[in-house]
């Protein structure tokens, strides 16, 4: 990814049309950006989001997902299925979120929501359209993804640091306090195999958020853990939303939604159905759902 | 509670916040090369770790540890003397250090290829989660083994001074020069065939049975006169041996440990050279299907 000079062309209010079935609520967002961006001072672009996108699509190209051989391909070769299949995860997905926004993206399993939280990592390069990201960000898709089993947590917590390209200096000052928010112990030295799945993504959890970052990102992985785990890193992501820190969680779970973020978003098969109050999208999103499961004719009990 | 607003950040003016863009366009050639070498350098602390993790983990999962370093290469020698020099009767003089001379190489070759070939579809989980530049996994992998090689100068030290002590001579201190050619062609083929193995996981069976073959048109357990007379022989596998590059390698080698003599400087030279523009082509090889890896494993 190349840093490039701050867009000066789309205005908020371009912005706000540009997502498409954005509700009310984004006006209303836009206006409170043009104000705080005018506090910062004259310096601030005039776009003051932290992260904006714009026509994005995803395509996955079938005949390269599926685990391949050279036999697959020579067979496929043969019968000449080249390009046939491909299909969209995402496609015209447009939004924008501010700094000090959380933004839920809720909406059936498949629907794209991993894939964007994906691209928005940079993880998977957009198809067609394109994405800006102003400033650190964090992922913390899947917990304790980069741990080597055979590593202490120790070790593990400087691997994944280097893996995710905190500074040095930064993880070594950060270290007493992930191991203290991790409370794993003296079970620090040992290699991560002994780890409980518990411990595991405790320590996850504790680097991902140990870097201050500007924009998290956050999968379904507050539903790890136990009870008071759950609190405790519950409480943490709420001290990141605090600093003013842009958020983007995926979720199934209605509550964090309505609780926890000031905007929601709907995607289904790829595409933004909706975007707007948290309160309205849950609803919308259950009526949806509710209306997708009388479609589908139920098992002759 | 009630929705989280946004205050602390505005205390930062924006343009402080770097800014990073993904688009659907892609860099071209140079540029690919460019970001790869960037890549390198700006996290060459991670493929430190990269390739401490890689040595703690060898040492760690055997009783012996990292002696295994220094008793396989001695081992295979002894099994290589048991079955040219007893069975097969075509010795020739000071036989182990005239095979080991080779025998530690081609283990350092094939080991470190093994480690490169699944270092990107091994991270699978990783890549899919955490963006970082993908070219570090293989370049740790081919790194690492240099801890292996060194380790082997150990029995070769002791072999020369309890066995072949008139065998000894100045020259074995160009041993690094043909191990840092070795090491640029190791680079370039272990590139390629991480970024393979992601799309044709059957890399790796292949790699077996090519990689036995190849030590065995290389002249590892006998010398280069040997391969050449097969050459003679055989049109076809004497181009086979006239591009290996393992040809004037391991003659290389032989040269400076078990004659005493400098190795072939030109073939050396031709082989750095090469090897240098197959690193260029594989890396450029390696960035353009980096991008899809997060789709395919």
């Amino acid at each position: 990814m190349e840093p490039v000079p701050t867009p000066g062309t789309a205005t908020n209010a371009g912005a706000a049309a540009n997502a498409g079935a954005a509700a009310s609520a984004e006006a209303a967002a836009s206006a409170e950006a043009a104000a705080s961006a005018e506090a910062a001072g004259p310096l601030a672009p005039a776009n003051g989001s932290a992260i904006e996108v714009r026509g994005l699509g995803i395509r996955y190209s079938l005949r390269l997902t599926r685990k391949n051989t050279l036999r697959n391909s020579l067979a496929q070769f043969v019968r000449r299925e080249g390009a046939a299949g491909h299909f969209w995860a995402l496609r015209d997905v447009s939004f924008s979120v501010r700094h000090g926004e959380s933004l839920a993206v809720i909406g059936p399993n498949g629907a794209g929501k991993s894939t964007l939280l994906q691209v928005l990592a940079g993880i998977i390069n957009p198809t067609e359209g394109d994405i800006s990201i102003r400033g650190r960000l964090s992922s913390l898709l899947t917990l304790g993804a980069g741990f080597d089993q055979e590593l202490s947590g120790r070790d593990n917590i400087l691997l994944a640091g280097a893996f995710l390209g905190i500074d040095d200096d930064e993880i070594q000052r950060r270290m007493k306090d992930i191991i203290a928010f991790a409370d794993i112990g003296q079970f620090i030295d040992a290699a991560i195999k002994t780890y409980s799945s518990g411990m595991r993504a405790r320590l996850g959890f504790a680097i991902a958020t140990s870097v201050d970052p500007d924009i998290l990102l956050l999968d379904e992985v507050l539903a790890t853990g136990d009870q008071v785990f759950r609190a405790k890193s519950k409480e943490r992501v709420l001290e990141l939303a605090r600093g003013a820190k842009a958020i983007v969680l995926v979720t199934h779970d209605m509550h964090w939604v309505t609780e926890f973020c000031n905007r929601a978003m709907l995607i289904e098969h790829g595409h933004v159905i909706a975007e707007g109050e948290p309160a309205d999208i849950v609803r919308m999103h259950e009526e949806r759902s509710e209306q997708a499961r009388r479609a589908v004719p139920s098992l002759a009990l | 509670m009630g929705p989280v607003l946004p205050f602390a950040a505005m205390q930062r003016p924006l343009a402080e916040f770097p800014v990073a863009r993904s688009t659907a366009t892609r860099p071209g050639p140079i540029g690919l090369l460019g970001s790869a070498a960037r890549d390198v350098w700006t996290r060459r602390r991670l493929i430190r770790y990269l390739v401490r993790a890689d040595l703690k983990k060898k040492g760690n999962d055997t009783l012996f540890g990292n002696v295994w370093w220094i008793l396989d290469p001695l081992l295979q020698m002894s099994v290589y003397v048991v079955l040219v020099s007893i069975i097969f009767q075509r010795s020739q003089p000071d036989y182990g250090l005239f095979i080991f001379a080779a025998i530690l190489p081609w283990k350092w070759f094939s080991s470190a290829i093994g480690d490169a070939i699944s270092s990107v579809s091994g991270q699978d989980r990783l890549i899919k989660q955490v963006q970082f530049p993908k070219i570090v996994l293989p370049v740790a992998a081919i790194l690492a083994g240099i801890a292996q090689f060194a380790f082997g100068m150990i029995p070769l030290a002791a072999l020369l001074v309890i066995l072949y002590p008139d065998r000894i001579s100045p020259t074995l201190a160009l041993i690094p020069v043909v191990a840092f050619v070795q090491l640029i062609f190791m680079l370039a083929l272990g590139v390629f065939v991480s970024a393979l193995n992601v799309f044709f996981r059957d890399v790796g069976n292949v790699s077996r049975h090519v990689l036995r073959l190849w030590f065995y048109l290389s002249p590892g357990l006998y010398g280069a006169d040997v391969i050449n007379g097969v050459a003679q022989s055989h049109r076809y596998l004497a181009a086979l041996i006239k591009i290996n590059p393992f040809y004037p390698i391991l003659n290389g080698y032989r040269s400076v440990i078990y004659e005493g003599t400098a190795p072939d400087w030109q073939g050396l030279g031709v082989v750095l050279l090469v090897s240098v523009g197959l690193l260029v082509a594989s890396v450029w090889f390696f960035k353009r299907v980096e991008p899809t890896f997060a789709k395919v494993l």
